[in-house]
């Protein structure tokens, strides 16, 4: 198999809420640029519409029977409302599906915890709420990560971005990409409160992986989700190179209770500060190698004096000049 | 969103069979109060605000002089407390305290799981409890709780009281309820008590912390009234702002809170927003606000937020700032919605020309669109530098910074 559990060149995919206009924008896209990824995609009173590259069910059930694409379909990607998720995700681990990527934001925190306990039971695979989607160059794309043209950002290498932020997912590969290093897998997580596949999931997914060269982490306030990972290296059990930058540290200057960007990056009652998690894991980079980037865009020389090696060359102009500028 | 104490007595104890104080809770000392200051021995009287700590901040208290009981009641009806000014105040019957424990229910990301937090030691801040005298309960299956479990839980912990143990398994098994239905956050009981009611002891919740989710089946907006999470009222840019995104949902521009400084924010993304925020603080810029434009909004919406952000007096600089949009049009929200802004507001004479400006953008259309806003700084005469991704994201700010010193001679703030 090539490429990790998340997504790799067995991947066939099955898209919930099929047509809806992110999904449909999605599905043509990822038509385009990885044919055939997609096998099909389910929306209630659409099934047997033809208004996308791939066939549409009213039911999952019918989609995973069908005997053109059932076979193939082992992945499931979930677009519905946020009240709806639950049941489509209950839909596709009923279904048999075992791998699933919860793109919806602001999903129910109760209906979160409910699909946690039902996929720890069921032995799935379930990443977000509010996902942003995976890509693995070497393989394919999950979810509009990247966008139209996600060569921006994207070339095969030896980094795993793992980020809460969607947006950052991808501005992170492409810091990398210009400065020499390419990707293997970046992964969304979500920055829900109840996240159904943690870094600490994925560090452990992945520690094996020979195709990792180093790990890229992008945190935020809120929970204990990086706090785990930084207990997880402590114990030795993940022992490649790891960059972390936790943003939030200026809310613990506000406020409390000021909520800002994602639903879970709340400081509230001192708890899951970004100065905390920062600490944590800048206590696991005494023993083991580990660099907690201050700001953002030192993540590359944080990864530089890991001794991660370049996957190519570096592109970028030492002083970059603006494209435009109106100042004399 | 949190709720007023009396809010959670009233749509929420009440259902869920959580023994309260008998309870009136009113903004003026009306008939209501007086009849029932009249009845009680004594009464407790809180102001009613959402921020924590109020016995320590003067807020709550007991009153047995029936004479004092109006005047402390006005007073703590109309106070501030840490700068939040009272809704009113509740008027509580003064309990007959035996004991005080500590209960709460919570999400623990820890377990990934609900989690019941209980001490016998209750009564003071949780942070000053001793942590093991805190015990917690994690409900590993939230499709089957019982008071076994809880008695289980309790006997576990080495609890004192065994005449306790059922009502109390049963009480907690009400308050993991009222937090499992109502989708809470938090559920906060702290002081739980045992009160002496003639010979018999009874489990009386004297407190209530209730945060819900604000993402729960059915909005707590929509059911108690949206509140601001600044412990002030919204400011009138801030309201605008909520405007934009109403009845319509493409994308979101309508994110804005507004702060003390003087350089304007336009940054897009959650993650994206954050991060440029945090280090344009870093960099000793101080900015004038926070905003989270994203999911590809329409032209009027970018075209609406942009004058909102630039009509806070004051401002000397303005970042405008994200990643590679995956979905979000450049030349939509920048190339038409933030120019025409621009265009507007010099036509008007409301375009502050000394501003100094620092661009860094990518994404679908970003070339078409970053070229429409240099010919509309050109036409207008804006100052500014345009940046596409070829500069990393965070060093925007510090650009912006560079750029200020230079030429407005701006004194960045000393950040320790």
């Amino acid at each position: 198999m090539k490429g990790p559990v998340y997504l790799n060149d067995k991947t066939g995919v099955v898209v919930i809420g099929a047509t809806g206009r992110e999904a449909s924008q999605v599905i043509r896209e990822s038509e385009a640029l990885f044919p055939g990824i997609v096998k099909a995609g389910v929306t209630p009173g659409k099934g047997g519409s033809t208004e996308l590259p791939v066939p549409v069910f009213d039911t999952l059930f019918q989609a995973v029977s069908d005997p053109k694409v059932g076979a193939l379909i082992n992945t499931a990607l979930i677009y519905v409302p946020p009240v709806s998720v639950l049941d489509a995700v209950m839909e596709c681990l009923d279904s048999g599906i075992k791998v699933i990527y919860i793109i919806t934001e602001h999903v129910p925190i109760r209906d979160s915890e409910i699909i946690y306990q039902e996929k720890v039971r069921r032995g799935a695979v379930i990443v977000g709420g509010t996902s942003l989607g995976c890509f693995v160059p070497s393989v394919g794309r999950i979810g509009a990560i990247g966008g139209k043209d996600p060569s921006i950002a994207f070339r095969a290498g030896g980094i795993v971005v793992i980020s809460k932020s969607g947006g950052l997912t991808v501005t992170t590969a492409e810091m990398f990409k210009r400065r020499g290093w390419g990707t293997y897998c970046a992964l969304a997580i979500g920055g829900d409160i109840i996240s159904n596949t943690t870094y600490a999931d994925v560090l452990m997914e992945l520690k094996d992986d020979p195709n990792v060269k180093g790990v890229v982490m992008l945190g935020e306030p809120g929970g204990s989700y990086e706090e785990q990972a930084a207990e997880l290296i402590q114990s030795g059990v993940f022992k490649k190179p790891v960059a972390a930058f936790i943003s939030g540290r200026f809310q613990e200057r506000m406020p409390e209770g000021v909520a800002f960007g994602h639903a879970g990056a709340i400081v509230e009652r001192g708890m899951g500060k970004a100065s905390d998690k920062i600490s944590r894991l800048e206590a696991a980079g005494k023993n083991h190698p580990v660099k907690v980037a201050f700001y953002y865009h030192e993540l590359v020389s944080a990864i530089e004096s890991l001794g991660v090696p370049r996957d190519f060359e570096d592109s970028t102009a030492a002083h970059v000049k603006p494209l435009y500028s109106t100042v004399g | 969103m949190k709720l007023y104490e009396h809010e959670a007595l009233e749509s929420i104890y009440r259902k869920f069979k959580i023994a309260a104080p008998k309870f009136v809770f009113a903004t003026e000392p009306n008939d209501k109060v007086r009849e029932f200051i009249e009845k009680e021995p004594a009464v407790v009287i809180k102001s009613m605000v959402l921020v924590g700590k109020r016995g320590k901040a003067g807020a709550v208290k007991v009153v047995s002089d029936k004479a004092q009981a109006i005047e402390v009641f006005k007073d703590l009806a109309t106070r501030e407390v840490y700068g939040e000014k009272s809704i009113g105040a509740l008027v509580e019957e003064k309990l007959d305290i035996k004991k005080e424990f500590y209960l709460s229910v919570t999400y623990s990301t820890k377990d990934r799981a609900p989690a019941i937090i209980f001490s016998e030691h209750g009564g003071m801040d949780v942070e000053e409890i001793n942590p093991s005298l805190i015990h917690t309960h994690v409900v590993t299956d939230v499709r089957s709780v019982y008071p076994y479990q809880i008695r289980k839980f309790l006997v576990g912990i080495g609890f004192s009281d065994p005449e306790l143990l059922r009502p109390l398994s049963e009480m907690i098994v009400n308050v993991y309820r009222a937090f499992w239905e109502t989708e809470a956050r938090l559920l906060e009981i702290n002081p739980l008590v045992v009160a002496q009611v003639g010979d018999k002891q009874k489990l009386v919740a004297a407190d209530a912390v209730v945060l819900l989710d604000d993402d729960a089946s059915i909005s707590p907006a929509v059911r108690y009234g949206a509140r601001g999470g600044m412990g002030r009222p919204l400011t009138q840019r801030e309201q605008d702002a909520i405007l934009i995104d109403q009845g319509d949902h493409r994308g979101k521009a309508g994110s804005y809170v507004e702060l003390d400084g003087d350089v304007a924010l336009m940054t897009f993304g959650g993650g994206g927003s954050t991060v440029t925020a945090e280090t344009a603080i870093e960099a000793g810029l101080r900015i004038a606000n926070l905003t989270d434009i994203g999911g590809n909004p329409p032209a009027e919406k970018m075209y609406k937020i942009a004058r909102i952000i630039l009509s806070k007096p004051g401002l000397k600089g303005v970042l405008v700032c994200g990643g590679t949009a995956s979905n979000t049009r450049i030349d939509v929200t920048l190339g038409e919605g933030l120019a025409k802004a621009l265009d507007d507001m010099k036509a008007e004479g409301v375009l502050n020309p000394d501003l100094v400006w620092a661009v860094r953008r990518s994404g679908p259309e970003y070339v078409k669109g970053l070229k429409m806003l240099h010919e509309c700084f050109v036409r207008n005469g804006i100052k500014g530098e345009i940046y596409d991704s070829q500069l990393p994201i965070t060093e925007a700010p510090l650009r912006l910074r560079e750029l200020m010193v230079k030429l407005i001679g701006y004194k960045p703030e000393e950040v320790v």
